[in-house]
């Protein structure tokens, strides 16, 4: 009985936990991680007055934005204007109930045989989040950031759909450790194959994630802060912890998709055993950790592309090229021998 | 179709007041906007924010009291300010300066020329969302501004100049220290265009906004690099030389297109145009004084005298009125940002409310000039 | 479109260039200056606060007239005194206050002085302080003797036939020759 209390329950919500308290405290240090990244991009120190080198500033920011006053304007639809904040951390973290992180069963809470679909839908329901949020603020500033929030979201997520797609008709499963294993299987990472795939995920995760150059919902010289312009100490810290969490999820499905999770660089040959040294959660962390300095890196480097041309280039560019990359890749994997 | 169009695909127009509290409106700038969606309809710029009387001022003060004042119109130029405030009394009183004055004149406000074009680069690729530039330029503004605290011993509000020359000579080994930076200058400068001038999304974002051609800018009385990128050559340092700008050597870039990114190439090439200027001032330094003989008490004849310089915003005027007495019956300013401010409605029409940020960032405003 | 305009469109040269920059300034020196720690020494012309000398002044009220927003109050009254015999008048200072809240640190007072009685290259920035009604208005006292005022960098000890050494703080020799 209590075996079966220890699988069926304990277990799940063991890991259930740490991971959550690990994903929350990694967006924390990612935003450290990110001021100091900038900062030295921008010949800054970035800070260091918090704890040695500044590794307390995340802690000293999530205390301040815990004590900071919870303002709610006066006009604003109040039992929406909560429901904003929740509506986009909960999906946010709810995604990597499925993503692994290793290959045994103990680094991920799930292995679903959708997951892929899992993530998509649940991550699309952060939108609602934002729109609601900006809209319920009362605010002009707001409302545009939403609004221009939901028009971005839903251009770039069909896009995006159709590279995952071509990723799937390579794994030929719609479960993420099933999509590891095949890219194990055929040797190779699925970056190789599909690299215009990859290329438009990236994009568009960048698009998805509200980031720098396609930051425009809360593109601060246009639009004050965007959506989240009325929010303050906890409301806040939840759009904020949900943006960097969406960003590891980003990562990390890229990670699984493209970089063979926690495979290492070419997984069959035997002559790079050696690499075997770095565990496999190693190799997952540090492939995710590229992809939040590639994150990071464009931030320090990009101007911001205005409203419309970000449409025209989610819908008149990466999707026409999505599809027809989606083609090529199904026509060579339709190929007798096509073993991606 | 058209119907349908104009009665239930029009939006409702919505009135947003962008400012004075905005992250880019370059200070206090207010802007009443229409917009339809994200189009702008209608553009209102609402200024007085940060008025402070700075004319009235001038009819109480004595002549070298106005001095100081006229730093804090265009906080981010003082030395070209103070420059076309003594200009114009000198040329009231008939008072011609030493020659090493003139060339002390003409480093110091080149150099503040690069100072503002660098906040102007700094604060516009802010505004459209490229963050790095501000701290790779601002590095190089606070050199010039080491150069300034060195020579006279301010760094923003300079009060530099006097009437009859400039009050200290250059300290030793100062025109080592600037010749130095100017050397080591245009390699930042290349350094800032990587980040900008060929990137994609920076010309998506500049070219073809904000456009006003040649015979509209005269029209609407631009000057300055607003009126150079819409091709017309005029440059006061040119056209009417002051100081000794007529002894060096320098060229007037001019754009094509008269959009924003013709503008941001003018003033990227003014900058090297302004090295080129501080080059040649430092080869020729004349020694000499650095003071004319003016009397103790300035008393300007009774008369009236416009005076401009070629401010890094603009033609800078003055037109002052002597009633022969102590202090100005009457200063009147001709700032650039002012008038150039007034093409900012004609400018964003029908264009996004991104470019409302990218045009104000382009027509380089100082509110401390225009509200005065 | 030319075949190496749409190469161009595909390679994105331009976003890799920018990307590089920024990638090389990573390693670069940084700029910042830690200030509480790290201090700039400003330059010998800085103007900073305000350092008087009440040996040297000679109230002529230059300084008074040539501040443009007039925050230099000078109170005087006459004393008579005898040297060699002859009755002589001369001008003592009852009130020297500068309101250096409101000062803009032109410089003007002390071009205006002609025995260099006040002067701004003390090279302090640091004048905040939480009250800036009491803290910042300076007295002809506290002009002298706040703490940090350095002498005016230019002038020559009187041995040298300079003007009377400005005594730092100087409480010793307080009442001697005036």
């Amino acid at each position: 009985m209590n075996e079966l209390l220890w699988t069926y329950v304990g277990w799940p919500l063991v890991k259930i936990l740490v991971i959550l308290l690990a994903l929350v405290l990694l967006a924390a240090y990612l935003s450290w991680f990110e001021r100091k990244l900038l900062a030295y991009m921008q010949i800054r120190l970035g800070p260091n007055r918090v704890g040695p080198k500044g590794w307390l500033q995340p802690i000293a920011d999530a205390l301040k934005l815990f004590v900071k006053e919870d303002l709610t304007p006066t006009f604003a639809e109040k039992f929406v204007f909560l429901l904003g904040p929740v509506l986009i951390i909960v999906p946010a973290l709810a995604v990597f109930s499925v993503i692994p992180f290793g290959p045994s069963p103990n680094l991920f809470v799930t292995d679903v045989n959708i997951g892929v679909l899992f993530v998509l839908a649940v991550s699309s329901i952060g939108v609602y989040g934002i729109i609601l949020g900006g809209w319920a603020s009362n605010n002009k500033f707001s409302l545009m950031g939403g609004l221009r929030s939901a028009a971005q979201m839903i251009s770039y997520e069909v896009p995006m759909g159709f590279a995952v797609v071509t990723v799937l008709v390579m794994a030929k499963s719609l479960s993420l450790v099933r999509i590891v294993e095949a890219q194990k299987e055929a040797g190779v990472w699925f970056v190789f194959p599909g690299f215009v795939a990859f290329f438009i995920y990236f994009v568009c995760g960048v698009a998805e994630t509200n980031r720098n150059p396609f930051d425009l919902p809360e593109a601060e010289s246009e639009l004050v802060a965007g959506y989240h312009t009325e929010y303050s100490g906890m409301k806040f810290a939840f759009y904020f912890l949900a943006e960097y969490a969406n960003m590891v999820v980003v990562s990390s499905m890229a990670t699984v998709m493209f970089l063979g999770g926690w495979l290492r660089p070419f997984p069959n040959v035997a002559a790079l055993a050696f690499l075997d040294v770095i565990p496999p959660l190693g190799w997952f962390l540090l492939k995710v950790a590229f992809f939040l300095f590639a994150y990071i890196w464009f931030r320090g480097t990009f101007p911001r592309y205005r409203f419309d041309q970000l449409m025209r280039l989610g819908w008149k560019v990466l999707l026409p090229v999505s599809l027809a990359n989606l083609l090529v890749v199904a026509y060579f994997v339709s190929l007798p021998g096509g073993k991606l | 179709m058209a119907e349908l169009e104009a009665t239930v695909l029009a939006g409702e127009e919505m009135e947003v007041s962008f400012g004075p509290q905005h992250p880019a409106t370059h200070g206090v700038l207010r802007l009443q906007l229409k917009v339809d969606g994200e189009k702008i309809v209608d553009a209102k710029p609402i200024i007085g924010y940060l008025h402070r009387g700075t004319e009235k001022l001038f009819e109480r003060e004595t002549y070298p009291q106005c001095i100081p004042h006229t730093d804090r119109m265009d906080y981010t130029a003082a030395a070209t300010n103070n420059q076309g405030f003594v200009g114009a009394v000198e040329k009231l009183m008939g008072i011609t300066i030493p020659p090493r004055a003139a060339y002390i004149r003409m480093i110091l406000a080149e150099l503040q020329r690069i100072a503002s074009h660098i906040i102007w680069l700094a604060t516009h690729a802010l505004d459209i969302g490229a963050v790095t530039p501000f701290f790779y330029t601002f590095e190089e503004r606070e050199k010039i501004l080491d150069l300034f605290e060195e020579y006279c011993g301010a760094r923003l509000t300079l009060n530099t100049m006097r009437i009859g020359g400039v009050p200290w000579d250059l300290p030793e080994g100062w025109t080592g220290r600037c010749r130095k930076f100017v050397e080591e200058l245009p390699k930042k400068i290349e350094d800032w265009e990587r980040l900008l001038t060929n990137n994609r999304i920076w010309k998506a974002r500049t070219v073809g906004v904000g456009v006003i051609d040649a015979e509209k800018a005269i029209a609407w009385g631009l000057t300055g690099p607003p009126l150079r990128g819409s091709g017309v050559q005029w440059d006061i340092r040119k056209v009417f030389p002051y100081d000794r700008y007529d002894e060096v050597e320098f060229d007037i870039p001019i754009g094509k297109n008269g959009d924003t990114y013709d503008r941001y190439l003018v003033r990227m090439e003014e900058m090297r145009q302004s090295v080129r200027i501080i080059r040649q001032c430092l080869d020729r330094l004349p020694d000499g004084p650095v003071m004319a003989w003016v009397p103790k008490v300035i008393r300007p004849p009774k008369g009236e005298v416009y005076f401009s310089v070629e401010g890094p915003k603009g033609e800078l005027g003055y037109y002052i009125v002597s009633d022969g007495g102590v202090t100005p019956y009457r200063v009147r300013v001709r700032p650039p940002c002012f008038v150039n401010l007034q093409a900012l409605p004609e400018l964003v029409k029908g264009h996004l409310v991104a470019d409302v940020v990218a045009v104000i960032g382009t027509l380089d405003i100082v509110l401390g000039e225009i509200d005065r | 479109m030319s075949f190496w305009g749409f190469l161009a469109s595909v390679v994105p040269a331009d976003l890799l260039t920018g990307l590089l920059t920024t990638g090389k300034y990573l390693f670069s020196r940084k700029a910042t200056i830690q200030y509480p720690e790290q201090r700039k020494e400003p330059a010998d012309r800085f103007r900073g606060m305000f350092g008087y000398s009440l040996e040297r002044c000679n109230v002529c009220r230059g300084c008074e007239k040539a501040c443009p927003i007039g925050i230099i109050h000078i109170e005087s009254h006459w004393e008579e005194y005898e040297i060699e015999g002859k009755k002589r008048k001369k001008q003592v200072i009852d009130r020297y206050d500068i309101d250096v809240k409101r000062c803009m640190f032109c410089n003007l007072c002390a071009e205006a002085c002609p025995t260099e009685a006040i002067w701004l290259t003390t090279k302090t920035y640091e004048a905040a302080a939480y009250e800036r009604n009491q803290a910042l208005y300076f007295d002809k006292d506290k002009l002298m003797r706040w703490e940090g005022v350095r002498a005016y960098p230019g002038v020559k000890p009187p041995a040298e036939g300079g003007l009377p050494f400005f005594r730092l703080g100087g409480e010793e020799e307080e009442e001697e020759d005036h």
